[in-house]
């Protein structure tokens, strides 16, 4: 179907040293240096470069290297997928260029190369400062070796983001608040709190099962997610997403992509793309249709989005998708009386509550597209 | 159509199959209409007595089915056999009852790898007050770990049956079948009964027919009843002109009349199953009989529940649905009912709990309604200052407390048969539930009879389930109502976000007003999710709060990660978290779980 450009690119790289214990994602634990990892590589990079000649990467705006764990794929792999990626695309400093990194396999070497490759942000996966957090999450670092990425990453990049989990069994509030205050004091320019959830298949649901880990304390999760937003507010850092705090111009433009419709593009295993048009959007993933809404649901769709940042969404914007959206006034005046949203300098903005109790605020803007 | 010979009386065997359930009753029913070439091997259904879905999953029979057999003997002559399938449940007893009237024999199946079982004596005591020839038949001896001697002297000593001459099968070979239909015509006496008298003939059974109208099942006694007699049905008064008598075999075949000791069909051409009840006697209009067989109750409901659409659209679907099914049952009652809380509805009356179950099963399954129940409730008598008495089946109907003057429950005689072993759990239970200790009766040294009075609406609180499972399963439990008696009744009310929700209220002994008002907030504070504000929930006797729960407001309730490929997942778990509130029902703003209706059914003292 005639689209509109693709403005953000996300590359997934699925391989890790080993899993963690409460990881569901596409990834799989295979020692550095196997040879699938040069094909898997090799075939990013046809698929880049086919995309290119097709003018598909004309447009785009911010990349995104995730996974699994790229960095584990070792320098030489990162240079060359950096390396096709300048040739094919306008990767000039406007655009934001992200590599996601684990402590284990992030060297000074490689931070280097990738920086000198174009890549102008870096999102650590540290999840805790703490020894024992680390090892009840399988995570194959301790506290020393996320201090070591952490400074190594810093010695060239300014826009280092790194991620931190709350709720993990074991942990208590303290912990996790010195946790958020360490990664304050050294300076990160963004912050993502994520509460552990127990995924299906994962050994932390098997660990459940079989009593011996309880389901994550909802409240004591609540707790920890606002003694970050204290602590982080603080120090000078803004929550614009429920999980996300940056420092003044170190929002994630890449991840704000995703929550203010802009279609995005992904490339290798499970890697979604979001192509659209006004009429229509679909997400295809691994070659299968994955979602295929019309008008009225994407409309529903980008204003359950807009709830996730703390800017919202603006009257226009509302006035807008009511057209499609009858309900939606009446939906949102709701949600204001109930405390989940709250109309402030021309905006329905998130409140507190209504990031806490997320579910509750999209469920109800998803249904408006029902009513 | 066979040619129509009189039917010789001393050539007719009436008899019914009783068995403790998974015996084998059925398999060596559907084995004796194989073997007498009634139903050839390729018709055969398995199970072919059960007709309804739900009586064949639950390995339970509802209806009473009776099918005619023709056998000839090794004596070279041919017999008439009529098998009559009993209902197999405690609320349906009457309904035995009178199926066992209509037999002179039954079959008793045992397992030969269990042996006697609760309900193999429960039926077996049935069948000896109904004073029925008894033939002992060990089943199921091809199994490895059959023994039938053992299983012959559990017989003799549980039930003090002669077991010599039991017969030895199995259903799934066919082998003793043959044995079997011998001993049939041997053992089981033939009717007896005056073909030239008055005619008398008992209703067993009957249920409606949309193109023939009511069909009733019967067992001719005296006399002999034929297409186009003028009969009376005598106590309804109802008369018809029967439009066809005939038998099932199980097909049914016109015949030109049923006379005395033959089992068959009669077709009324009545609308409503109502006027043909099970139990009643059919006379002629003409020179009819005076007094009516013995035995004749009025069915009557025990068992009150609301059933509310949870889609309040669904309300008028409801009334057909239930229109249509009490075309079949003339025990199922129902009028609107509305409550505060769940809108419009219908309160039920039932026979018991399965047959409860049954029905909102059927409502569910074969007419695609989501309902809810409320708890089930007894008949109770309020008597108000003045003298006026209330007949309510609901709670909901308890006038004010200051103009009552006392309130009156139904007991119920309730015999319990247990090995001795049990008699101390058994006390403890029955009277926790308000029970009166009457009597206790060695049967044999393996049972003991218990004889309980007890009220009604302790019993349909899991009574059954407590009594199998403090009893290993061995208890049996058979009961009849014995009349009304005073109590000191209260009514309990549960408040959800500090309103009283009608449909949460019930009606309780002041003594346990205490403990189930604290077990039921326990229970449902388990039962009712955390919501977006706190739920207090209270239980209360006249405004005085009993007890208190809190369900805490919810705090946290998303998902974290939200990037390009989770937002398809984090819809769909949106879309299932509204279906799964669909299944709710909102009580003011309270989301309420279904469950929550019926948790007064699990409070354990």
């Amino acid at each position: 179907m005639p689209h509109d450009p693709y403005r953000a690119l996300y590359i997934h790289v699925p391989f890790c040293t080993s899993r963690c214990a409460y990881c569901d994602f596409t990834t799989q634990a295979i020692p550095a240096g196997a040879p699938v990892i040069d094909g898997y590589i090799e075939q990013l990079i046809e698929r880049i470069r086919q995309l290119s000649r097709e003018g598909e990467l004309a447009a785009l705006e911010t990349v995104y290297v995730g996974g699994g764990t790229p960095t584990h794929v070792g320098s030489k792999n990162l240079t060359a997928l950096l390396y096709a990626l300048g040739l094919s695309m306008h990767l000039t400093p406007e655009v934001e260029c992200t590599i996601e990194a684990n402590p284990e396999s992030l060297t000074e070497r490689m931070v280097a190369d990738i920086w000198a490759l174009g890549a102008n942000r870096l999102s650590l996966g540290v999840q805790s400062f703490d020894d024992d957090i680390c090892a009840v999450l399988g995570r194959a670092h301790n506290g020393e070796a996320a201090r070591r990425a952490l400074a190594a990453a810093q010695t060239r990049f300014e826009n280092v983001s790194i991620d931190l989990m709350c709720g993990v069994p074991g942990q208590d509030r303290a912990r996790f608040a010195s946790d958020v205050r360490e990664a304050v004091s050294r300076g990160v320019a963004h912050v993502s709190i994520y509460p552990l959830t127990i995924e299906e298949r994962t050994p932390f649901a098997r660990m459940v099962r079989a009593g011996m880990i309880d389901q994550p304390d909802e409240d004591a999760q609540a707790d920890m997610m606002e003694d970050a937003a204290r602590i982080l507010r603080a120090a000078g850092y803004e929550r614009y997403e429920v999980a996300s705090y940056a420092r003044l111009g170190f929002e994630s433009r890449h991840n704000s992509a995703y929550w203010a419709g802009v279609p995005y593009l992904g490339i290798g295993t499970s890697a979604t793309t979001m192509t659209q048009n006004a009429h229509r959007r679909m997400r295809v993933q691994d070659g299968q249709v994955v979602d295929d809404l019309d008008a009225v649901q994407m409309a529903a769709e980008d204003m359950m989005l807009g709830m996730r940042r703390s800017c919202g969404v603006s009257l226009e914007e509302v006035e807008r998708v009511a057209q499609l959206l009858p309900a939606l006034r009446q939906v949102l005046s709701d949600l204001e009386a109930r405390g989940l949203v709250v109309r402030d300098a021309g905006r329905y903005k998130p409140t507190e509550r209504g990031w806490l109790c997320g579910n509750e605020l999209y469920g109800a803007l998803l249904d408006s597209a029902s009513l | 159509m066979e040619v129509d010979m009189p039917q010789d009386i001393s050539h007719i065997r009436n008899f019914s199959i009783i068995a403790h359930i998974d015996h084998g009753k059925s398999t060596i029913s559907d084995r004796i209409l194989e073997q007498t070439g009634t139903v050839s091997e390729r018709d055969m259904q398995e199970q072919l007595l059960d007709t309804m879905d739900i009586e064949r999953e639950r390995g339970i029979t509802i209806k009473s089915q009776a099918v005619r057999v023709s056998y000839t003997a090794d004596d070279g002559e041919t017999y008439q056999l009529n098998l009559i399938d009993t209902p197999g449940h405690v609320d349906f007893t009457y309904e035995v009852s009178r199926s066992l009237a209509a037999c002179e024999g039954a079959v008793l199946v045992v397992d030969a790898t269990q042996g006697v079982e609760a309900q193999t004596v429960a039926n077996a005591m049935l069948a000896m007050n109904a004073d029925l020839e008894i033939i002992p038949l060990i089943n199921k001896i091809d199994l490895p770990a059959a023994e039938p001697e053992r299983v012959r002297e559990d017989i003799e000593e549980s039930l003090a049956v002669p077991a010599d001459d039991a017969v030895l099968a199995s259903g799934k070979t066919g082998q003793g079948v043959h044995d079997l239909l011998e001993s049939i015509v041997y053992n089981i006496p033939a009717p007896e009964g005056d073909p030239t008298g008055t005619l008398r003939a008992l209703i067993f059974d009957s249920f409606f027919d949309a193109y023939r109208g009511v069909v009733a099942l019967v067992r001719v006694i005296d006399g002999a009843i034929a297409k186009g007699d003028a009969v009376r049905l005598m106590a309804t008064g109802t008369q018809v002109l029967v439009e066809e008598v005939g038998a099932r075999k199980p097909v049914e075949e016109p015949l030109s009349e049923l006379s005395a000791g033959e089992v068959g069909y009669l077709v009324t051409g009545l609308k409503d199953v109502r006027q043909v009840k099970v139990g009643d006697t059919i006379t002629a209009v003409e020179g009819g009989a005076a007094e009516p067989l013995p035995g004749y109750r009025e069915a009557k409901p025990m068992v009150f529940t609301g059933l509310y659409p949870i889609d309040g659209d669904q309300y008028e679907p409801l009334k057909e649905a239930l229109e249509k099914l009490s075309l079949n049952d003339p025990a199922l009652v129902w009028e609107p009912e509305t409550s505060h809380a769940l809108g419009f509805g219908f309160r039920v009356g039932f026979l018991g709990l399965l047959h409860m179950e049954v029905i909102k099963e059927r409502l569910e399954r074969e007419f695609n309604l989501d309902l809810l129940a409320t708890a089930p409730s007894v008949e109770y008598h309020v008597f108000v200052k003045g003298g006026e008495m209330v007949a309510l089946t609901s709670p909901q109907e308890m006038p004010d407390v200051g103009t009552i003057e006392r309130i009156e429950e139904p007991y119920l005689k309730a015999k319990v048969l247990i090995p001795p072993d049990y008699v101390g759990a058994v006390m403890d239970l029955t009277v926790a539930r308000r029970g009166i200790f009457v009597t206790m009766n060695y049967l044999s040294p393996t049972t003991v009879e218990m004889i309980w009075e007890i009220p009604l609406s302790e019993l349909i609180l899991d009574f059954f389930d407590k009594l199998k499972s403090n009893t290993k399963g061995y208890a049996s439990l058979d009961y009849e109502f014995m009349g009304y008696k005073e109590s000191a009744l209260q009514k309990l009310d549960i408040l959800l976000g500090g309103k009283p929700v009608d449909a949460l209220s019930f009606i309780v002994h002041k003594e346990k007003a205490y403990d189930r008002g604290r077990v039921l907030c326990e229970r449902l504070k388990e039962i009712i999710p955390r919501q977006m504000f706190e739920v207090p929930i209270q239980a209360a006797v006249g405004g005085r709060v009993l007890a208190r729960q809190t369900v805490k407001a919810k705090r946290k309730d998303v998902l974290a990660k939200c990037y390009g490929g989770d937002i398809t997942r984090k819809r769909k778990l949106l879309e299932k978290q509204k279906a799964g509130k669909k299944r709710m029902k909102a009580i003011g703003n309270v989301e309420v779980p279904q469950e929550a209706f019926m948790a007064i059914l699990k409070v354990d003292e």
